[in-house]
């Protein structure tokens, strides 16, 4: 791809329609200043909901929520072991965050919630159904309530945009055409982007920031009730690292969705976790709040947070 | 095993090697005998991806039109050429309609397109394919609620199973064709002649259920075995691609060399069977 293509692309992204003409100054510099700005307002505003959101205490009386994801002692090995004795869980409208260095296993934790894969001890449940025993229909079944949005976005190439974002609704429900193009304009609106202007696009004329988008757009389709996310900002510039940020807190924020995000994008997952799973040799090292873990004396909690 | 501490008999080294490769060899085997199982039971289980199929034997048929229409004129052009020298020397040229026919029919055909179709159809599936998986559209389609093999894998072997017979029958005709401008212009002999001595050989081989001549059932057996061939490793390959841009380049190569070598070995056991059941 040409960088004047690449460019294009990026705009395209950023500019909002009504300024499109305008041209008494040059549109880049006027755009992304204006974009910084906004970012920066809906990050705090961001910041002010997160802080309201987490249980205080005056919370913890009320009766706890369900546990929606659970992971109990999970051993897994192929040629060496990987996870060791790993166990979490996430309550109904949490989002939990599993950080670690890279090459920890995080993203095999996603595979064991789709049941892509299966552990060699342990048990995964799904809204209390266990899933660790399930023939390859059911999987497929308890598949269908979580929405994934993967690391590369992972958008079929062969399809539009819109028929990415159409796929789950017309595999799995018998909505007619019209309902399913309301729902895909409504998750393209939902992430912020221009159905007008995207539907017929094809993923390779988006930008980076973009396909992530029309991921999670695809990820909402079937209006899940768990969310998982593998390294939703990776190799994305700070700005639209912010923005996806933004969105996963949104999503919980509006809809209530319950979130798994495997990550090693510490200052992002301090902005939108309700709960942070730190993943060291193989097993869960700390799981809590991001203030219990700032506040943790343990010498490698300290060391990975670093200069944070 | 991995942790034991080494071996000081250099052929236990060896031995252990050796297992391990046959293990691994036999895993893989038994990994490609449940994906064919598995893409030809999901023809008869819902849902149908329909779309796929006719986009697919666009892909796989009209596709390799071109490259078809060409190999088979030429081949039976240069095979008519050959073969009029041969028959000169014993005064047999009024049959060389009857040589291209069932040179063409029996084994040119079928191995022709099959070897052409293997190269390009084949080596795209697994590129595409490869890709899907090293990009996680594979994983994707899984998390969807989709099993690839029903929705990637069922559509390409149907639309090879079908196909390949029906580029096959184009691949004889214009072989035959070819051959018979190369009758009329080298030869001198007369198109009437030419296409007598073809309907003769096709007729000479018997008949099955009465109507069906043998010949035709040889000839359309093998393409249809071609193109499970084809698309199964193709499938195959590329699903278990890893490793990266670089993984889909070995899916590719691997694709063309399996599946031409399989052609052309299983054409043999092949044509040893069908003669034995169908030759009177």
């Amino acid at each position: 791809m040409s960088e004047e293509e690449d460019r294009r692309k990026q705009e395209g992204e950023r500019r909002h329609p009504s300024e499109k003409d305008q041209t008494s100054m040059p549109r880049r510099a006027r755009d992304s200043g204006r974009v910084r700005a906004a970012i920066r307002t809906e990050l705090e505003e961001v910041a002010e909901d997160t802080a309201e959101r987490r249980p205080g205490p005056a919370e913890k009386g009320a009766a706890p929520r369900q546990k929606v994801v659970t992971l109990e002692h999970i051993h897994l090995a192929f040629e060496e072991p990987i996870l060791d004795d790993v166990s979490f869980h996430a309550r109904e409208g949490d989002t939990i965050v599993v950080v670690g260095e890279s090459g920890t296993g995080k993203s095999t934790i996603l595979k064991l919630l789709l049941r892509l894969l299966v552990p060699d001890q342990g048990k995964v449940t799904i809204d209390g159904e266990d899933i660790t025993h399930l023939n390859f229909d059911d999987a497929l079944k308890v598949r269908q309530k979580m929405g994934m949005v993967f690391q590369g976005a992972a958008l079929f190439d062969s399809m539009t945009v819109y028929e990415n974002v159409a796929y789950p609704l017309r595999e799995h429900t018998t909505l007619g055409e019209d309902e399913i193009e309301a729902r895909v304009r409504e998750k393209l609106q939902f992430v912020d982007l221009e159905p007008e202007r995207v539907m017929e696009q094809m993923p390779a004329e988006l930008s980076g920031g973009m396909k992530k988008r029309v991921g999670i757009a695809r990820g909402l389709a079937n209006n899940p009730e768990i969310m998982l996310y593998d390294e939703p900002t990776s190799r994305l510039d700070p700005l639209t690292t912010a923005t996806i940020t933004y969105l996963i807190i949104k999503l919980q924020r509006e809809l209530g969705v319950t979130s798994v995000v495997v990550s090693h994008d510490i200052r992002s997952a301090f902005r939108m976790a309700s709960k942070i799973a730190l993943l060291a040799n193989r097993r869960i090292g700390f799981f809590g709040t991001p203030e219990e873990m700032t506040g943790s004396d343990d010498p490698y909690i300290r060391e990975f947070l670093g200069g944070f | 095993m991995r942790y034991a501490p080494r071996s000081h008999h250099s052929n236990h080294l060896i031995l252990e090697r050796f297992n391990d490769a046959a293990k691994r060899g036999v895993y893989s085997l038994q990994d490609f005998f449940v994906l064919a199982g598995k893409s030809l039971g999901f023809i008869f289980v819902k849902p149908f991806y329909a779309a796929d199929l006719f986009q697919q034997m666009d892909a796989i048929g009209v596709g390799s039109l071109g490259i078809v229409l060409l190999t088979g004129f030429f081949t039976g052009m240069v095979l008519a050429l050959q073969s009029a020298v041969q028959l000169q020397t014993f005064g047999a040229t009024d049959y060389i309609g009857r040589l291209i026919a069932g040179s063409m029919i029996r084994e040119l055909g079928p191995v022709l397109a099959g070897l052409m179709v293997a190269g390009r159809v084949g080596s795209g599936i697994a590129a595409q394919l490869g890709s899907m998986r090293v990009t996680e559209q594979i994983d994707a389609l899984n998390t969807l609620g989709t099993d690839p093999i029903k929705k990637l894998v069922t559509p390409r072997v149907l639309a090879a199973l079908i196909m390949l017979p029906i580029l096959t029958v184009i691949n004889d005709f214009v072989g035959i064709l070819g051959g018979s401008v190369i009758a009329k212009v080298y030869l001198g002999k007369p198109a009437s002649l030419y296409w007598k001595t073809v309907f003769e050989q096709i007729l000479s081989g018997g008949f099955t259920l009465h109507y069906i001549p043998n010949d035709f059932i040889q000839g359309l057996t093998k393409p249809f075995v071609f193109g499970g061939i084809i698309s199964m490793v193709a499938c195959y390959y590329g699903l278990k691609t890893s490793g990266g841009t670089e993984g889909v380049g070995v899916a590719t190569t691997r694709t063309v060399v399996t599946a031409s070598i399989l052609i052309l070995v299983v054409d043999y056991f092949l044509t040893q069977i069908l003669l034995t059941v169908f030759q009177q």
